[in-house]
């Protein structure tokens, strides 16, 4: 295997591991699918819609975003996710983590 | 139908009934949106547009895929244990291949064709019973597959503690392999009795002829089937329950006691009532146990009653086996386990 493919498939696992961190800090504000897609593409996280959705559904399930249909402005039913209470509280857990995590792999790399 | 509209359908294909509905809506609101926006940079919507963003949307398998996740008929966490049943039932039709292939051999002249004749039949006789016998197994599995809880198998990972490799094994614990090596024979008995009833039989070599003589089950044997039936299948709902119980408790031992008893209640009804096979000397005749026809009869029609008397012995000693275990209280364990 070539280095850039395996440099490629260690970067898809990593940023699959932080998804979620980055998913839940951007829905304090209701979002729906394709306008948080280019939230964090603004913000430099690039997301697939293939991966992004299931995701979705995903924290959906585990009771940490909540979600309606809703028809807004275009007259177009549109699915808004929003972060829920039990999501807030795993979200301020994982950011703590995080940090220790960043500080950590700077030290290591340094 | 316009091309989104196919895609959409395409994709659905691949997906669940349960929330298919739900996903197809959401990948179409999110399509929707792609498409507003290129028409806004790019001008009115076109059929060239609509195809690329298809085609960035990505293959519609690959798209339910993501949403699906994957999907076993056996899965991880009972495979281990699917591949041992396997291994021990192939093992077994194996070694009663091979016993049979070698009467066969003894009984046949040992000229070059008709040896490969005898070789070639035993051949095919075991290949088909080994089909039969793994559809079976794997028949059984994929139900386990759906019934058995993940959470119940989660939750024994997690309370693993390696003071159990020290300790004596748990009496309450319930063995799977032991249920599952069950409730396989109980499926394969209630496939045969209700639909194949003519296999029930037994075969030798006459020469280098194979002679099957199936004596005819009797109408007692049928009128009790029903009542049989609803045992077997209780016991299998028992087992299945059990399984995802995991341990043994009181209410489970006396449930396993009463259907035990039934059985041999069952059993004795029928070893008490009139003859469940009738094996008559006409159909040993032009066999090489015509002879003794009448002794062979004899012998054919107790087969059945031996059957029961065993299984009234092997219910006993489980009736009394599980006595024991209620009378006795649980022993404490040497490692004190948190929980």
């Amino acid at each position: 295997m070539e280095n850039d493919e395996l440099v490629q498939n260690m970067l898809l696992e990593l940023r699959r591991g932080v998804l979620s961190i980055a998913v839940l800090s951007q829905l304090s504000r209701e979002e729906y699918g394709y306008s948080l897609l280019k939230a964090l593409s603004d913000k430099g996280m690039e997301i697939d819609q293939s991966t992004l959705y299931p995701l979705l559904r995903r924290l959906e399930s585990q009771g940490l975003l909540q979600s309606d249909w809703r028809i807004a402005d275009e007259a177009r039913p549109r699915r808004y996710y929003v972060i829920s209470t039990q999501g807030r509280a795993v979200l301020s857990k994982l950011k703590r983590e995080w940090s220790a995590m960043a500080e950590t792999m700077k030290q290591l790399l340094s | 139908m316009n091309l989104i509209d196919k895609y959409i359908a395409e994709v659905g294909k691949y997906l669940p009934r349960r929330n298919r509905a739900d996903i197809e809506a959401e990948i179409r609101s999110t399509l929707e949106d792609m498409l507003e926006e290129r028409k806004q940079a790019e001008g009115p919507e076109n059929e060239a547009m609509i195809l690329e963003l298809l085609k960035e949307y990505g293959p519609p398998r690959k798209v339910a895929e993501s949403y699906v996740g994957p999907r076993y008929l056996i899965g991880p966490r009972i495979y281990p244990i699917f591949e041992m049943v396997t291994r021990i039932v192939l093992a077994v039709l194996f070694a009663v291949a091979l016993a049979g292939l070698g009467i066969a051999l003894a009984r046949s002249s040992v000229t070059g064709p008709e040896f490969l004749k005898t070789v070639g039949e035993s051949a095919l006789g075991f290949l088909s019973g080994l089909i039969t016998a793994f559809g079976n197994i794997v028949l059984v599995f994929a139900i386990l597959e759906r019934v058995l809880p993940a959470k119940e198998f989660e939750k024994e990972t997690e309370d693993w503690n390696p003071a159990e490799l020290a300790s004596e094994p748990d009496p309450d614990r319930v063995s799977f392999g032991e249920q599952i090596v069950g409730i396989f024979f109980l499926v394969l008995f209630l496939v045969i009795f209700n639909l194949y009833p003519g296999v029930v039989g037994f075969g030798f070599f006459n020469k280098s002829d194979w002679v099957f003589i199936s004596p005819v089950l009797t109408e007692a044997f049928f009128s009790y089937l029903p009542w049989i039936n609803i045992l077997v299948l209780l016991q299998i709902g028992f087992s299945v329950y059990l399984l995802r119980q995991g341990v043994w408790n009181k209410g489970l031992r006396i449930l396993n006691i009463v259907l035990e008893l039934a059985g041999i209640a069952l059993a004795v009804v029928m070893l008490r009532g009139p003859s469940l096979v009738a094996l008559t000397p006409e159909q040993l005749a032009g066999t090489p146990l015509a002879e003794a026809a009448q002794v062979f009869t004899k012998i054919g029609n107790l087969i059945p009653s031996l059957v029961l008397i065993i299984v009234v012995i092997v219910s006993s000693v489980e009736v009394a086996q599980m006595v024991y275990h209620l009378m006795k209280s649980r022993p404490s364990s040497t490692y004190p386990v948190m929980k």
